[in-house]
């Protein structure tokens, strides 16, 4: 009897914990979806009447649209990028067990520890070395770096819990190699593709540490012209395409969870 | 008698257990490997090349380890250090705080639907951008933001805090946004725990406090390590919550580099501070793997 009058006790403490851990954690952001709405011109909360006036500046505002534009294109070249390099690698590592591709595998998610300030300076420099200075090509290529561990982490991640009997019967059966690529191996790790691409494409889309030293009129990303709008005037139109930024990103989470189910993105290691 | 039937078979059948069956060749690795090697390793490179050239404010002395002397021998820049390895300390210190109990009750007092819930709003924030999440706090945060107005309707304060652009306010944001990493990272190695361990702990007379410090907390501990090791990396590299929250407040060197990129250009001297930065975030990574070894994954 005790035991168990513990047992609630603890439950009730640790709910009411979490309860207002969540209310911590969600606040913020609900705050700057309410603020998008405001009528006013000045940043507000709670906030005074209703319009959407701040959506429609979004638009008439051009920096924002041709942000818009760059950062679709990076997001969208890197990660086709990333797949058509990262998914062989994740194929050709996870069976092969040796201390060899054991080290390739961390080197190819390393760049996911490495401080990306550091990463975009360094990069910076090399590519303007190179002649390919503050282009689009450059952004997509740093943006490729950061976006391949996902791609490789998520594919062979379903890789690894993938049988190899099915291969294998594919081979005894008749197939060749190519064939069972893509009967039999590609159908089954393409939720890992997905999920995977998904990921590359919204990180590309929040980098801020990475693009802001490729910036230039033609190669702001949408985090770069925020942050130097933020610095200088603080208005609700950024609330206002976070908002947008937001529902398009929960679009792209609803989509993982109908391929490839959240939990199996549950351990971030 | 089952042993005497397997046993022939298992010898005549390949090996697939030692060695599974393997689609693609090694080669196909190639790629992704010279991509890395071409705009990963060769930029690092670079910039440690750099770090040893002469800057734009020469130092006395000169040499080649001119602007690492300035970085170590100035008592501004090694405060900067300090209060860079300082801040994700104490950033992940009130991390682990918070998620231990949240990572508790989600494994252990979640019913299927309300785990579903808790996993779905730790990541959503994680896919809102960081200029976002930033903002909403500057607006809570403001003098006369939601916080100071409900403060002083119940009288605890009698004027307005300056809560912005302050040191409290970069903790608040960037626990905010790491956060859910040292969740994400305790919850699955407390799912792991064999409860039976806990159970023979309470028969044999442990208490419930006694239980948790003694049995739980030691066999979470990997959990514990690994969001601990993240969340302290991420903290390191973050600038943009300092730069909108910090109002100047904190020096620490993302934010500086990022000054030098913008303001100074002393590239010699921001590459010397990326180095530092890059020796923090490479002994993090070798922490991490050594975690990871240990847990077997």
């Amino acid at each position: 009897m005790a035991q168990m009058a513990e047992e609630t006790r603890e439950r009730v403490v640790l709910a009411t914990f979490t309860v207002a851990f969540f209310i911590f954690l969600i606040a913020p952001i609900l705050v700057v979806v309410a603020v998008s709405f405001t009528s006013v011109s000045y940043v507000s909360f709670p906030i005074e009447g209703f319009s959407l006036r701040w959506f429609w500046r979004i638009i008439e505002y051009r920096p924002f649209i041709d942000a818009l534009v760059v950062t679709i294109q990076v997001a969208f070249l890197s990660t086709a990028l990333a797949v058509a390099i990262g998914v062989p690698a994740a194929l050709a590592l996870v069976r092969a067990r040796n201390a060899m591709s054991e080290i390739v595998m961390t080197l190819l998610l390393s760049p996911l520890s490495m401080p990306m300030i550091v990463l975009g300076l360094a990069l910076l420099f090399y590519l303007s070395a190179l002649g390919l200075g503050i282009s689009l090509t450059s952004l997509v290529i740093a943006h490729t770096v950061i976006g391949l561990p996902y791609v490789v982490r998520t594919v062979a991640g379903v890789y690894r819990g993938m049988p190899p009997d099915l291969e294998e019967s594919a081979t005894i059966l008749g197939a060749n190699r190519w064939q069972v690529l893509r009967h039999v191996t590609l159908p089954q790790i393409r939720p890992g593709i997905f999920a995977g691409a998904l990921f590359s494409i919204l990180i590309s889309v929040d980098n801020l540490p990475i693009s802001f030293f490729f910036g230039s009129p033609s190669t702001n990303t949408l985090p770069v012209v925020m942050l130097s709008y933020l610095e200088h005037q603080f208005d609700p139109s950024i609330a206002a395409l976070s908002t947008v930024q937001m529902i398009l990103a929960l679009a792209g989470l609803f989509v993982i969870e109908r391929f490839y189910g959240l939990r199996h993105l549950g351990a971030p290691t | 008698m089952s042993d005497a039937h397997t046993l022939p078979m298992r010898k005549g059948a390949p090996a697939s257990g030692a060695k599974p069956y393997q689609l693609v060749a090694g080669w196909w690795v190639v790629p992704s490997l010279l991509f890395l090697a071409a705009f990963f390793i060769a930029p690092l490179f670079v910039i440690f090349e750099m770090s040893f050239q002469e800057g734009r404010l020469p130092v006395e002395g000169g040499g080649a380890f001119q602007n690492y002397r300035r970085l170590f021998a100035d008592t501004f820049y090694l405060g900067v250090i300090a209060e860079t390895v300082g801040l994700s300390v104490v950033v992940t210190l009130v991390c682990l705080l918070m998620s231990y109990p949240v990572a508790y009750f989600m494994v252990r007092h979640a019913s299927g639907r309300t785990y579903d819930l808790i996993i779905f709003l730790l990541i959503a924030p994680l896919l809102t951008s960081i200029i976002m999440r930033t903002f909403g706090w500057q607006v809570l945060l403001a003098r006369r933001g939601l916080i100071n107005e409900g403060l002083l309707a119940v009288n605890l304060i009698d004027r307005p805090l300056g809560l912005l652009n302050s040191p409290a306010a970069i903790v608040i944001g960037l626990v905010h946004v790491l956060v859910p990493f040292m969740v994400l990272s305790i919850a699955s190695v407390l799912q792991g725990i064999d409860r039976r361990l806990e159970e023979s702990a309470r028969i044999l007379g442990a208490g419930k406090l006694q239980t948790f410090l003694r049995v739980t907390f030691p066999l979470s501990i990997d959990g514990v390590g690994t969001g601990a090791i993240l969340v302290f990396m991420l903290a390191n590299g973050s600038f943009v919550t300092l730069l909108l929250l910090g109002g100047g407040t904190l020096q620490t060197l993302p934010l500086l580099i990022y000054q030098q990129f913008n303001t100074t250009r002393d590239f010699p001297f921001a590459a010397a501070m990326s180095n530092a930065l890059l020796v923090l975030a490479v002994l993090c990574l070798y922490l991490q793997l050594r975690l990871i070894r240990r847990r077997g994954i």
